[in-house]
């Protein structure tokens, strides 16, 4: 069942004044429940834009945002719950930390969702451990902590609202290989306990590869391809064109493919080794 | 190539918060920056590299050891604004390093400062925003600018001071792949044809292994340095360190493993002619 549809979606910034520019053009598409999405898309490409019509922050110009079949906007008054319901974690969500202790900032979310004081703990103890923060973070100011620790603690407070889908933008960025690895192992672990459905924007065509069932690649406002991850990241040439990259290790079997050796395409090590070990044992030069 | 930057067994500690003891995020670190040299520096966050970069330019000064840039030391007051014109330091975050409303009047700033004739100072804008491909953006607000060309433009704000080295810190972290490249490709080509000295801190490796030269930082340490291929050959020793080696190097150290004799490659190009070398002949039809 489709949990998030997009009908004939168009956006456009500062309609009637000399700077209209339309960011998202007639766009449509359908997310089932449970499903991890990949978003790609060079800047300006209207990602971000697409994403914040998909919780209500931004009123789509003319065409629908669906959540469960029904019109986000059939009630303006009631959006509010739709923004309980799909989770936003915007890039650098670190910056939007504020309250003196870390619970109480992952707390904020669903102490506006009228749940009792208790409910409200539950949850925030929940989303802190999801993302991998132990109990003696909790006390603690969110400005002690390092870069990729106050970021799961922003990450953790939209969480702890227990969307049904969550949103990230660039969860990944400024953290080092080893923040990025830690950090992406708690969202897949998250999003295959609850259920729940993910949209992760990112630039690291290694972090899509390793995460998404299906990746939306936004072009020129357009939902240029929407598509299985490797459906869509057989079609280097045409990403490149867009100013966007596949995996290297795509690219390497991609390369191979093309001088003429039998090999599929590979998103993860693993898979690509799995390709070329037939191959290379019948080269028969191992030592 | 003679030595522009020098680090001697230099420590550093950040001002404690009150009740606690200084902890050192450098400890006894040496290295050298060679002119006319591209050098990539890496590491987890919280290694020391960036406080490296900002004991470069003199924006923080050691608390043991020395540095010195072209023979200057970095503590002599009296020297302090020479070496920050000849090391310029470029950081993450593009929107909080410009400063003005117009591209032309952003890049004129660090000149102005400098004391430089209004003539000069028009002739050093025009060909920074040059260098950069950027010029025909000059009149431009910068706020309207992509990531990657805001970071140009903070590029072309430094070279206009007319610089030896420049140290970037993470310049792309916060770019899309094609903004990435547009950087990396301004960067090579200052270093090729201006010969300008290039530091280069990353946590993308296929940028690595670009440099002439690679510096792996760990907990305050220099823990290896050499040509990309020297350090990117130690595949344990990185992955000890949870320390990312580019996929094309990984895959050839994999099958290596697996009794494979392949060569350490550190691109696509590279990994895709070790491995055809050991393929079956491609069958014709």
């Amino acid at each position: 069942m489709a949990v998030i549809e997009c009908k004939n979606l168009t956006y456009v910034y500062g309609e009637g004044t000399p700077f209209c520019r339309k960011a998202v053009d007639n766009v449509n598409l359908s997310i089932e429940k449970g499903e991890f999405i990949g978003v790609i898309g060079h800047t300006g490409s209207g990602k971000s834009t697409l994403i914040q019509t998909l919780n209500g922050l931004l009123r789509p110009t003319s065409g629908q945002v669906l959540l469960d079949g029904k019109d986000i906007w059939a009630e303006p008054k009631k959006i509010r719950q739709v923004r309980f319901r799909v989770g936003m974690v915007f890039q650098y969500p670190e910056h939007q930390l504020f309250e003196e202790t870390v619970l109480k900032d992952i707390s904020f979310g669903p102490s506006n969702m009228g749940l009792s004081p208790q409910e409200v703990e539950d949850r925030a103890r929940r989303a802190a451990a999801f993302v991998g923060l132990s109990e003696d973070f909790l006390t603690k100011s969110p400005f002690e902590l390092s870069g990729g620790e106050k970021r799961r603690v922003a990450i953790a407070g939209v969480i702890a609202m227990d969307p049904d889908v969550l949103v990230l933008d660039e969860p990944t960025a400024g953290l080092d290989p080893r923040g990025r690895d830690v950090l992406l192992t708690q969202i897949t672990s998250y999003h295959k306990t609850r259920g729940n459905t993910v949209l992760l924007v990112s630039h690291s065509m290694e972090d899509i590869a390793r995460t998404a069932d299906r990746i939306l690649v936004m072009n020129d406002s357009h939902a240029a391809m929407f598509a299985p991850t490797r459906e869509v990241f057989a079609r280097g040439a045409e990403l490149e064109r867009m100013g966007l990259r596949v995996p290297q290790i795509t690219k390497i079997l991609s390369m191979l493919r093309e001088r003429g050796w039998p090999v599929g395409t590979a998103l993860t090590m693993e898979e690509a080794v799995r390709e070329l070990l037939p191959l290379l044992e019948k080269g028969g030069v191992r030592a | 190539m003679s030595e522009f930057i020098s680090a001697q067994d230099v420590s550093f500690a950040y001002d404690p918060e009150e009740g606690q003891a200084p902890r050192n995020v450098l400890e006894g670190v040496s290295m050298r920056i060679r002119r006319g040299e591209f050098v990539a520096l890496l590491g987890h966050n919280g290694c020391g590299k960036s406080t490296m970069a900002k004991l470069f330019n003199a924006m923080l000064l050691p608390t043991g050891g020395k540095v010195f840039v072209d023979g200057m030391d970095t503590v002599d007051e009296a020297v302090l604004y020479e070496i920050r014109r000849r090391v310029g330091l470029v950081l993450q975050n593009p929107d909080n390093q410009l400063v003005a409303s117009v591209v032309e009047e952003d890049v004129a700033f660090g000149p102005e400062n400098l004391g430089v004739p209004p003539e000069e100072i028009r002739r050093r804008v025009d060909e920074a925003l040059k260098a950069v491909e950027m010029y025909d953006f000059r009149l431009n607000a910068p706020y309207k600018l992509s990531g990657g060309q805001k970071q140009r433009v903070a590029i072309a704000g430094i070279i206009a001071m007319q610089p030896d080295c420049i140290v970037l810190d993470e310049p792309t972290a916060m770019l899309d792949p094609r903004g990435r490249s547009e950087v990396l490709r301004t960067i090579h080509r200052l270093n090729r044809e201006q010969g300008i000295t290039i530091v280069l801190i990353t946590h993308y490796m296929d940028e690595a292994v670009q440099a002439d030269r690679v510096i792996v930082m760990d907990d305050g340490n220099v823990l290896t340095e050499g040509t990309p291929r020297e350090v990117f050959s130690q595949v344990e020793l990185l992955k000890k360190h949870q320390l990312d080696v580019p996929q094309a190097t990984e895959l050839t150290y994999r099958l290596r493993g697996m009794g494979f004799p392949m060569p350490c490659t550190l691109n696509e190009e590279e990994c895709v002619e070790a491995l055809a070398a050991y393929l079956p002949p491609v069958q014709a039809g």
